[in-house]
């Protein structure tokens, strides 16, 4: 006689068979026939099963917590309950084991309302056959939504990660901002102060030091201060409006005018499009983009153009110069930052620039390159999504 | 004979107080700095409480932000706040150069933000400007009315 609950062990008898697997069935079931059926077919389907028996609700709450099982099989015939309970305490105790029904007789509509509960599956009492590939199908799936929700909450601690990692980053930019800046105009206002008071008061060693101490000062201020900009660009999502570039480069070569004159640049400029964009962004864009191409000028005088053409849906700008144009290469790596392909007593500058506007053209989903032929000059082409709407104004 | 400006200068730094008082060490005005480290030096200082009793009313107040516990914005907050205070010009003198920094300042009511340069020519320039500025081309409340018309407040 079946009691309430019952551990049933059975021989294997299929153990010597290729993909026998263990399974342990907790059964919803008042019929010791329909057991024994059932765990006969699951031998005949390759498992060896072992099982417990609960007839009331209340033996299944205890029970699907101490025997762990693989598979639920329901019984939708019992007296005081349908199985459909089993789902609701499944729930409860937020326990993801699947759910086969297992009945004599079961009309669509009640199937159909089971699954929708969560039952995995139904099978007949009539056709135990399909049982094993129904439990087969059952542990697959069952497995797949362990892996997802193993591999969502990895997703969702790694985003945590990065989430942290960047607040860490943003901080180190303010403490760079502040806290090293403060003790830096102490070395460089001193050192600069020393060279004042006491030039030529010592001797020529003492002011070539005081002279290399100073340098090195202002040029970590120089330093400080891009990375700043450098990290600012990811830090500050800038808002978008509608920017005309005509405008905008107009602002950028007015506050370039000394530089220009006194480098004799003759500047080059044909119809630019609006753009949806960051202005400020966009305005440093050209600016780096225009000081380097006075900046690497050659013994000609220098030319530099801008212009834009419309590819498709973007628009394609390009800065191009007469200058000393970059060897090939060179050019790959010209947008890493620190990346200086120049003695510093050749040219100044620290290899920020062209990481600022690498960066700057990304957040705007576009993408910056080169052309250049070297002692030609250089061309440096970027593009922003335009819409492909405006014509250059 | 014209007055000396009386400046009072705070800030914790006492490399920046050196390079302030020599930045003004040879100018036109012969202003008196006069110095202190923090807010509540500073409050006192204005206030002529406790060991600051005999100090005369400064004409400018040059104040940095950055000092202990952050407590510039509160000083000028406090300033501005008094009615008897509140006529005296504080130049904000600071490191920092953050937009919040900035908007705090004016908003509390500072007559003027300037960042400190990190370049010993350019700081020197910065704190001669101020100087000439505020007394050379502009007008600032006379002590002695200011005080003679808080003392009739007092009076009433």
């Amino acid at each position: 006689m079946p009691t309430s609950t019952e551990e049933v062990a059975f021989a294997p008898i299929d153990a010597g068979k290729p993909g026998s697997s263990k399974l342990h069935v907790l059964l919803i079931e008042d019929s010791q026939l329909d057991i024994e059926l059932v765990l006969k077919e699951l031998r005949r389907g390759g498992f060896e099963p072992t099982s417990s028996v609960v007839q009331t609700q209340e033996a299944f709450r205890d029970e699907v917590r101490v025997c762990n099982p693989d598979v639920i099989l329901a019984d939708y015939n019992l007296p005081g309950w349908r199985g459909m309970e089993a789902l609701e305490i499944l729930r409860q105790e937020q326990l993801d084991i699947p759910v086969i029904l297992v009945s004599g007789f079961i009309g669509e509509e009640t199937a159909v309302e089971y699954i929708k509960q969560g039952a995995t599956d139904y099978v007949l009492k009539g056709r135990l056959a399909r049982l094993p590939n129904a439990i087969r199908r059952a542990m697959q799936e069952r497995k797949l939504r362990e892996q997802k929700k193993y591999a969502e909450e990895e997703l969702a601690k790694k985003m945590l990660e990065l989430a942290r990692s960047n607040q860490e980053l943003e901080q180190f930019a303010s403490v760079a901002s502040h806290d090293l800046r403060e003790p830096l105009r102490m070395v460089a206002t001193y050192t600069q102060l020393l060279a004042e008071r006491y030039q030529g008061k010592l001797d020529e060693t003492a002011d070539k030091y005081i002279g290399y101490a100073t340098d090195g000062a202002l040029r970590m201020q120089t330093l400080i201060q891009d990375l700043l900009s450098l990290s600012r660009v990811g830090v500050e999502g800038p808002e978008r409006t509608v920017v005309d570039c005509n405008l905008l480069l107009d602002e950028v070569l007015r506050d370039m005018t000394r530089v220009i004159e006194e480098t004799g640049t003759v500047v080059e400029r044909s119809a630019l499009p609006e753009v949806v964009a960051g202005r400020s962004q966009v305005a440093e864009l050209f600016q780096n983009l225009i000081e380097n191409a006075i900046k690497f000028r050659g013994d000609r005088k220098p030319t530099v153009m801008v212009k834009a053409d419309l590819v498709k849906q973007d628009w394609v700008f390009q800065v191009s110069d007469n200058g000393i144009g970059i060897a090939a290469e060179s050019r790959e790596n010209i947008f890493a930052v620190f990346h200086r392909l120049h003695a510093r007593t050749e040219y100044a500058g620290n290899g920020i620039g062209l990481a600022i506007c690498k960066k700057i053209v990304s957040q705007h989903g576009g993408s910056i390159w080169v052309e250049s032929e070297p002692g030609q000059g250089s061309t440096f082409k970027f593009t922003l999504p335009g819409g492909g709407r405006q014509d250059p104004a | 004979m014209k007055k000396s400006p009386e400046i009072l200068l705070v800030d914790d730094n006492p490399a920046d107080v050196v390079l302030v008082r020599e930045a003004l060490a040879d100018t036109a005005h012969q202003s008196h700095v006069h110095f202190v480290v923090g807010s509540e030096e500073a409050i006192a200082f204005l206030g002529r409480t406790g060991r600051y009793q005999n100090t005369v009313r400064p004409d400018l107040m040059i104040l940095d932000l950055n000092l202990p516990n952050r407590d510039g914005h509160k000083v000028l907050a406090e300033v501005k706040a008094n009615p008897s205070l509140r006529r005296i010009p504080v130049v904000v003198f600071s490191s920092s150069g953050s937009t919040g920094d900035i908007h705090r300042s004016y908003e509390l009511g500072a007559n003027c933000y300037v960042s400190k340069p990190g370049d010993l020519k350019r700081f020197f320039a910065a704190v001669r400007a101020i100087e000439e500025f505020w007394f050379g081309y502009a007008t600032v409340p006379k002590r002695e009315n200011d005080e003679r018309s808080s003392a009739a407040r007092t009076a009433h």
